[in-house]
């Protein structure tokens, strides 16, 4: 494994990444929470996360029979579009074309669509609640598997794990002022778009797919970082 | 099953959210490849097109997506 300096972009943009999905994931659960108690909200998120840690744990041992180019060139491909992608979204919100991502309004919508569900359905609301919160964890908590599968894999590997867990305490801080969660939410993702874009082509993922390998070390990558 | 539908479509929505920019970046990438591979480009060359590149492609979407649609 390499220095701190070198895979601080790493642990950042995961750190980041995980934040954003974190703060999205709880709004849903509370959402869920709010409408039907806290019951079926947690049994939700539990079975959320335990489908989670199955899917790490059948799938995980999987990317190693993948040839290491195909992966790297697969990886590098997907990181700068991922990036692209929020970075082209943070610009639209900065400059104000598109609205910042406000998690009260996704709150109120998420509680409407559930009581509608439920008299849709003709299924209880606690059953609604319950599985509006495992489907609200599964898909945030596959999307940080990728980001992290996606920067932390290579040199800097177990290097990005520390950064998720440093996450979760955010995810008891996020309730308690709305302000701050939106601005740290907009914030999180503009920053983590950055260093995954910077991180993605500068990395040379997928220069080294062809068959290649990678001479130039992290540093010119890392001031790319810091403008 | 609905389920497992809304998971593929959130991580495909993740990555190629944005039709047009996605396949300009696939053609950059395909294009630097080809110089890299082929014509004997610098690998460092290749990762500089790359880069400014992908923000050039990127300053000309959000400058698309800022324009006034005609009403």
């Amino acid at each position: 494994m390499g220095s701190w300096s070198a895979v601080a972009p790493a642990v950042t943009a995961a750190f980041l990444a995980s934040i954003v999905e974190a703060v999205e994931a709880f709004t849903i659960v509370l959402a869920a929470a709010t409408l039907r108690g806290w019951r079926p909200a947690a049994l939700g998120t539990t079975a959320g996360l335990a489908l989670l840690a199955a899917i790490v744990l059948l799938l995980g041992p999987l990317l190693d029979r993948v040839p290491i180019h195909l992966l790297q060139l697969a990886i590098g491909i997907l990181l700068p579009l991922f990036g692209l992608g929020w970075l082209r979204k943070a610009s639209l919100r900065a400059a104000g074309i598109i609205p910042l991502h406000d998690e009260d309004a996704i709150f109120a919508s998420e509680a409407a669509d559930l009581a509608e569900q439920a008299n849709r359905q003709r299924r209880s609301l606690g059953w609604a609640a319950g599985i509006t919160a495992l489907k609200a964890v599964l898909l945030e908590g596959v999307e940080v598997v990728f980001i992290v599968i996606a920067v932390g894999a290579g040199p800097a590997s177990g290097r990005s794990l520390p950064a998720r867990w440093c996450s979760l305490p955010e995810l008891s801080s996020t309730g308690r002022c709305r302000a701050s969660r939106r601005i740290l939410s907009n914030l999180a993702s503009a920053s983590c778009c950055r260093l995954s874009e910077c991180f993605g082509p500068g990395k040379g993922w997928a220069s080294p797919g062809p068959g290649r390998t990678w001479h130039y070390s992290c540093s010119p990558r890392c001031s790319l970082v810091r403008v | 099953m609905a389920m497992l539908k809304e998971v593929a479509a959130e991580l495909i929505g993740m990555f190629f959210a944005e039709k047009r920019l996605t396949l300009e970046v696939l053609a950059l990438v395909a294009v630097t490849g080809l110089l890299v591979d082929f014509v004997g480009l610098d690998a460092l060359v290749g990762g500089v097109i790359l880069l400014f590149g992908s923000l050039g492609l990127l300053i000309a979407s959000v400058c698309q997506a800022a324009r006034p649609r005609p009403s």
